[in-house]
C-alpha cells in the first residue's frame, strides 16, 4: 500500500514537470475540489494535522477519528465534509422525535400559536370569559389548557425546546459535521433571535430552510433567502418598511390610487399606514455583506431601504388576516400582473414599493419593482468589501482570533473568484500554509456549545436529554438562538472566557463525568476499552491521552499527581460519593436473612466500584474543566 | 497585579488549602483577611453603571412637552403634561421637560434633588449602528476602533490603589461587556450563587477539584485562562464567606423580577458585603423600538418601568449606604424625532440619561436642548448632540470615585464636566 501511494506521488512529481498547471492540480483532485494541504511545511505529523483539522471542522473529534482521518486521508475527508452527503440513518431515526421540525411556518402559525393569539381565539371561540380570567388564575390556566387541548393547539416554548433538542443532537451525531458547524457560522452571521417575540416562531424554519442547504452553498443565493425569511423579514422590521411614494396599481385600480393620493395629502390616520423602515437595509450592510467599514454612508442606507420597500411576508394561517383577505383572494397569476411576487413564505407587495429612483453606492436603480431588491442584494453579494469582510469572519471562526492579513486576502480573492462559492473559499483557506501554522493551533477557544458538544463526542456520551446539554451551555455564557443583537455571539476567546463562565466550565466537567447531567450518559469505562485504571494516578495519564489526544499532557499530570496520590485524601472523595451515589440495588423488605446478606455483599461490593468510578469521573471531569481542554 | 497576588497569598485567603489539609482554622485566616482587606480599600465609594441597550428613546423618556414640533413630528406617540391626560399625563419635571408617567419611581428622586438628568447626550461619532455606537461609547474613544480597553476597565486602573479584592469592578452579566474589556482585573456573573466548585454531597471532591483546577489554571501558557482563572479562584473564596443565596433586601424592598431588578440586587449584596465593589455594571435590553413603541402602555412603557423601579428599590435597598454609591445610565444613542410608519422611531443620535447619588446635582435637566425644528436637528432628522457623553461620565467618575486622569480614562478628550455633581 505504501508503496503504492510513493508510486503514484512519484508520478505526479514527473507530471509536474511535463504538464500544464491545471494537470498539477487535477492530481490532487478529491471530487470536484483541488485541495492539498500544506501541514507537512508547517512541521505537523499527519496526526497532529489531522487533529487540527477535526478541531476546526467538527465539534470535536470522536474517540479514534483522529487516526481514522489520518489513514483516510486528510483531504478527501474534507472532499466527502463539502458534499455533506455522508449517510445519517440513526441520527435520522433519533430526529424523529422533533415531529415540530418538519412543520411549514403556516402550520406553525396554526399549531403553536403564541400565548396572546391563544388567548384571543379562546374568548372569540366563547371558551374563556376574559373578566372571569382576571379573578381566578387557575381556573384560567385550566380552562385555556382545556380549549388548547381540544383544538390541538400547543405551547410556542414546546416549539423552541424540540428546536433546540434537535440541534443539540445533530451537531453531536450527524457525520456530516461541517455542514452543521457551517450552519452554526450563518445562523450567526445572519442572526436572527427568539427573543423578539413576532419573529421568535419562524427561526426553527429559517435555520432549517434558508440557512442549512445553503451553508456550503453560494454566499448571494444565502444572502437572498435571508432577506426573504420571515423570520428575518420580522427581525429587522422590514416587514413593515413601505415606501412613502408608492406607485399604487395604475393601471388595474385607479379607484386605489386617487385613495393613495389622498393619503399623501393628510397625515394617516391609521397607525399601520405604512413608512420606511431602515433597520435591515443597515444591518444587511454593515452586518450580513460589506462590514462596517465596507464604504457606505446613511445616505446608502436609505436609499438602500426604499428600494427593499414591500418586502414582506405572505399572510400566514391566521395570523396577519386583514392583509390576507387583500391578498389571498387572488391567485398568483393575478398577483403577477400586478408586479407582486408570491414565492413561498415571501411576498413582494408592488402596492408598498417606493416607485422612485433610488442610488445605492453610486449605481442607479431604476424604477423596476421586486428586481431593484434583487440587483442591490446582488450587488452587495459580490461587492469586494462583502469578500473581505466574509473572508475575515470565516478566518477567525476557523483560524484564529486574529487570523493573517495574507490568508483574508487570499480568501477574498477567491471570494471574488467564485462569486461567493463558500466551498471554494474554504478550500482556499485550508489550503494555505497560515492555516496549518503553529501558532493557529489551539489558537481557537471552544465556546460553550463547542465545549459541551465536544465533550460529549469525545467521550461517546450517550444523549437522551437534549436540553439538559443546553441548560449547561447556556449557563456557560452561550444562550444559543437567543442572542438579541444582530451581530451575533462575537467570536473570540475574550468574549466567552471571564471568571464567571469560567467556574461554570469546570463544574460543567465535573457533572457531566460523575453522571450528574440528567439523560447524558458517559461511560468511561468503555472509553478504555472497559479497563479500569489501577489507580487515580494510572487514570490521569490514560484518560489524559484519550481525552485530549495529539497534546502533550506532561504539564497537567505533574500539577495534579501530587493531589491524586493523597490517600487521605482519595479515601474522603470516595466515601462522600458513595453516600450521595443512586443505589445500585433495590432495597429489599423481606425478612430472609440469606437474601439480607446477599444484598449487603452486593451493595459492598458496588460500593467499591462505585469508590472507583468516582474516582475516574473525578479525574476525567478536571480533564474537561481544564485549561488546555478549553482550546481547540 | 503582582502586589495583589501577594496580598492574596500573604493574607491566608487560601481556604481549600485550609479546609483540605486542616491547618489554620478558618476563621482565623477570615479575620486576618479581612482586617487587611479594610485596610487596602481605601475607596468605599461604588459607581453603578447600567447600559440600556438598543438605543432609548430619550425624547419619550424625558420630553420637552412644549415643544410644539416635537408634538407634530410624533402625532400617534407624543403624550401631553396636562393634568386631564390621566394615567398617560406625563410628569411635569420644571414646566417644560416631562417623565415618562411609568417612571413615578423617579418623581420623588428628582424633587429631592438626588436624581440629575442630562438631555441631549450623546457621542460625537455620528454612526447610528447599535454595534458601532457601543462600541465607541464603551471604550470611550468614539473615533478609535483599534482601542482594546473599556472605560470602566481603565477606570478601574486609575482606582489609586492596587485592587485588593477581584470584586473591585462586577459586571453582573453572563459575558464580559466592551465596558470592562482590559488589562485591570474584572469579573463577570450573572449569578452569585454560581461562584464556586460544585459537586453535590461531596465536600472532598468539590475541594479536591477546585484545588486541581486553581493548579491547572496558575499554571497553563494561555495567558487569557491564566489571569481569568486566578481570578476566578480569588473571587469564590471571598463569596465562601456569606450566605447569598437568603439575601433580604432592607426597608422591605422588592426587586422587579427582572434582569436588571436580580443585577442590581446581586450588587447591593456585594456593596453590603463591604467586599471592595468600586465599579459594578448591569444591562437592560429591549430599547430598539423600530416598531410599535407605545405611549403610556406598551413596549417603551414597560422598559422604564422596569428601569425606574429596579434602580429605586435598589435604592432604597441601600438604606444608609446611599452616600457611597451612585447610579448612572447609559444608551449608545437616541432616537429620530419623527415616528416611523410603524408606531415606532428609528437610530438617532442624542438621548438622555439619569444620575442618582447624593452628591449629585439633581433635581435637574442639565444640558441644552433646542427647540426641534427642522434647522436644529442633526441631519434635519435627530435630536442633536449638545453634551458629549464623556463630559459627564468623566465628571461623575472624578467627582465620584476621585479619579484624576482623564487623559487615561478618554485618552483623545479635552471638554469639561458640565456640573452634573455637586462641587
Amino acid at each position: 500500500m505504501k508503496k503504492y501511494v510513493k508510486y503514484i506521488s512519484a508520478i505526479a512529481v514527473a507530471l509536474l514537470f511535463v504538464m500544464p498547471l491545471s494537470a498539477f492540480f487535477s492530481a490532487n483532485n478529491y471530487g470536484a475540489y483541488a485541495i492539498k494541504f500544506p501541514y507537512a511545511a508547517a512541521g505537523l505529523s499527519k496526526q497532529q494535522a489531522a487533529a487540527h483539522l477535526l478541531s476546526r471542522f467538527t465539534y470535536g473529534a470522536t474517540p479514534g477519528q483522529i487516526d481514522e482521518v489520518a489513514n483516510e486521508g486528510l483531504e478527501k475527508w474534507f472532499a466527502a465534509q463539502l458534499d455533506a452527503k455522508l449517510p445519517d440513518d440513526s441520527l435520522n431515526q433519533m430526529l424523529k422525535a422533533y415531529d415540530a421540525m418538519e412543520l411549514s411556518n403556516a402550520e406553525v402559525v396554526e399549531q403553536y400559536p403564541k400565548n396572546g393569539q391563544v388567548l384571543r381565539r379562546a374568548v372569540k371561540d366563547g371558551a374563556l370569559n376574559k373578566d372571569s380570567v382576571k379573578t381566578d388564575r387557575k381556573q384560567y390556566r385550566d380552562a385555556l389548557a382545556d380549549y388548547m387541548e381540544k383544538n390541538g393547539l400547543k405551547p410556542e416554548r414546546e416549539l423552541f425546546r424540540q428546536f433546540i433538542n434537535q440541534k443539540v443532537m445533530r451537531a453531536a451525531y450527524t457525520n456530516n459535521q461541517l455542514q452543521e458547524v457551517m450552519t452554526s457560522f450563518w445562523f450567526n452571521h445572519f442572526n436572527v433571535s427568539i427573543t423578539k417575540g413576532n419573529c421568535a416562531q419562524f427561526v426553527p424554519a429559517y435555520e432549517r430552510d434558508v440557512i442549512r442547504p445553503n451553508a456550503l452553498g453560494s454566499f448571494g443565493d444565502m444572502l437572498l433567502a435571508t432577506a426573504q425569511a420571515p423570520a428575518m423579514l420580522y427581525y429587522l422590521d422590514n416587514f413593515s418598511s413601505t415606501g412613502e411614494k408608492a406607485p399604487g396599481m395604475t393601471n388595474q385600480r385607479p379607484k386605489r390610487m386617487s385613495a393613495d393620493t389622498t393619503m399623501m395629502a393628510t397625515p394617516p390616520k391609521k397607525k399601520k399606514a405604512g413608512g420606511l423602515n431602515e433597520n435591515y437595509a443597515r444591518e444587511v450592510m454593515e452586518l450580513h455583506t460589506l462590514g462596517v467599514d465596507g464604504g457606505y454612508t446613511q445616505k446608502d442606507v436609505t436609499e438602500a431601504a426604499r428600494i427593499l420597500t414591500g418586502w414582506t411576508i405572505y399572510p400566514l394561517g391566521q395570523y396577519n388576516a386583514q392583509a390576507k383577505n387583500a391578498v389571498t383572494k387572488l391567485n398568483d397569476q393575478q398577483l403577477e400582473r400586478r408586479g407582486f411576487v408570491h414565492e413561498g413564505d415571501f411576498l413582494f407587495a408592488a402596492n408598498k414599493h417606493d416607485g422612485g429612483t433610488k442610488t445605492v453606492l453610486g449605481k442607479q436603480f431604476k424604477t423596476n419593482g421586486y428586481q431593484e431588491g434583487v440587483d442591490l442584494l446582488g450587488m452587495l453579494a459580490n461587492h469586494p468589501s462583502t469578500a473581505k469582510f466574509i473572508s475575515r469572519k470565516l478566518a477567525v471562526r476557523f483560524v484564529s482570533d486574529n487570523p493573517p492579513q495574507t490568508l483574508v486576502d487570499k480568501m477574498a480573492k477567491t471570494f471574488l473568484a467564485s462569486k461567493g462559492n463558500i466551498k471554494q473559499v474554504l478550500i482556499t483557506m485550508v489550503n494555505a500554509p497560515e492555516f496549518w501554522a503553529k501558532d493557529a493551533v489551539r489558537e481557537k477557544t471552544k465556546s460553550p456549545f463547542e465545549l459541551a458538544i465536544g465533550s460529549v463526542r469525545g467521550l461517546d456520551a450517550t444523549v437522551t436529554q437534549p436540553y439538559q446539554l443546553y441548560n449547561w451551555i447556556n449557563k456557560m455564557g452561550e444562550k444559543v438562538y437567543y442572542y438579541q443583537a444582530p451581530t451575533g455571539f462575537p467570536d473570540k476567546g475574550q468574549f466567552w472566557i471571564n471568571t464567571g463562565s469560567l467556574l461554570s466550565r469546570m463544574n460543567f466537567g465535573l457533572a457531566l463525568t460523575s453522571g450528574r447531567i440528567p439523560g447524558v450518559k458517559v461511560n468511561l469505562k468503555a472509553l478504555n476499552n472497559n479497563h479500569e485504571p489501577e489507580s487515580a494516578k494510572a487514570a490521569l495519564a490514560t484518560y489524559c491521552k484519550l481525552i485530549l489526544p495529539e497534546r502533550d499532557p506532561a504539564a497537567t499530570i505533574k500539577r495534579l499527581t501530587p493531589l491524586l496520590n493523597d490517600p487521605q485524601l482519595v479515601e474522603k472523595v470516595n466515601n462522600a460519593s458513595a453516600k450521595v451515589a443512586p443505589k445500585t440495588t433495590d432495597a429489599i423488605t423481606g425478612a430472609d436473612s440469606t437474601i439480607r446478606r446477599e444484598t449487603k455483599k452486593q451493595n459492598r461490593a458496588a460500593m467499591q466500584a462505585n469508590n472507583n468510578s468516582a474516582m475516574l469521573a473525578q479525574v476525567a471531569g478536571i480533564i474537561i474543566g481544564s485549561p488546555e481542554y478549553q482550546r481547540r | 497585579m503582582l502586589t495583589r497576588r501577594g496580598f492574596l497569598k500573604a493574607g491566608g485567603l487560601s481556604l481549600f488549602g485550609v479546609g483540605l489539609m486542616g491547618g489554620i482554622p478558618a476563621f482565623i485566616a477570615e479575620a486576618a483577611a479581612s482586617e487587611k482587606r479594610s485596610r487596602l480599600y481605601k475607596g468605599k465609594k461604588t459607581l453603578v453603571c447600567i447600559f440600556q441597550r438598543g438605543a432609548m428613546d430619550g425624547l419619550m423618556a424625558v420630553t420637552p412637552f412644549t415643544d410644539e414640533y416635537l408634538k407634530k413630528a410624533r402625532p400617534s406617540l407624543f403624550m401631553s403634561a396636562a393634568k386631564n391626560g390621566g394615567n398617560g399625563a406625563l410628569i411635569d419635571l420644571d414646566g417644560h421637560f416631562g417623565l415618562h408617567p411609568a417612571m413615578r419611581g423617579f418623581e420623588r428622586a428628582f424633587r429631592d434633588k438626588q436624581l440629575a438628568i442630562v438631555h441631549g447626550i450623546g457621542s460625537p461619532n455620528t454612526t447610528r449602528s447599535h454595534f458601532d455606537a457601543q462600541d465607541y461609547m464603551e471604550s470611550g474613544t468614539p473615533f478609535s476602533k483599534s482601542t482594546s480597553s473599556g472605560w470602566l476597565n481603565r477606570a478601574a486602573g486609575l482606582l489609586g490603589h492596587d485592587a485588593a479584592t477581584p470584586f473591585t469592578a462586577v459586571s453582573l452579566t453572563s459575558a464580559m461587556p466592551r465596558s470592562f474589556y482590559g488589562d485591570n482585573p474584572a469579573l463577570a456573573i450573572s449569578s452569585l450563587q454560581d461562584f464556586a466548585i460544585q459537586m453535590r454531597g461531596n465536600p472532598a471532591g468539590a475541594n479536591l477539584a477546585a484545588k486541581s483546577f486553581e493548579d491547572l489554571y496558575d499554571q497553563t501558557a494561555s495567558g487569557l485562562l491564566q489571569q481569568t482563572g486566578r481570578e476566578s479562584f480569588e473571587a469564590v473564596k471571598m463569596l465562601q464567606k456569606t450566605d447569598v443565596k437568603n439575601y433580604k433586601p432592607a426597608n422591605g424592598v422588592n426587586y422587579p423580577n427582572s434582569a436588571l431588578g436580580n443585577s442590581l440586587k446581586q450588587i447591593a449584596q456585594l456593596i453590603k458585603m463591604n467586599v471592595g465593589l468600586e465599579i459594578a455594571f448591569a444591562e437592560s435590553n429591549g430599547w430598539d423600538t423600530h416598531f410599535n413603541q407605545g405611549t403610556a402602555n406598551g413596549v417603551f412603557a414597560r422598559n422604564v418601568t422596569d428601569l425606574s423601579e429596579s434602580i429605586m428599590a435598589f435604592w432604597h435597598d441601600l438604606g444608609t449606604l446611599q452616600d457611597d454609591v451612585v447610579v448612572m445610565s447609559m444608551t449608545e444613542f437616541g432616537r429620530t424625532v419623527h415616528e416611523n410608519g410603524t408606531g415606532g422611531t428609528d437610530h438617532g443620535r442624542a438621548s438622555c440619561n439619569f444620575i442618582l447619588g447624593n452628591d449629585v446635582a439633581g433635581g435637574k435637566v442639565h444640558g441644552k436642548l433646542d427647540m426641534l425644528a427642522v434647522e436644529n436637528l442633526e441631519d434635519g432628522r435627530d435630536l442633536a448632540v449638545t453634551t458629549d457623553f464623556r463630559s459627564v461620565f468623566s465628571e461623575v467618575v472624578d467627582k465620584h470615585l476621585l479619579l484624576k486622569n482623564d487623559k487615561i480614562l478618554f485618552p483623545d478628550w479635552k471638554g469639561r464636566g458640565i456640573g452634573v455633581m455637586n462641587a
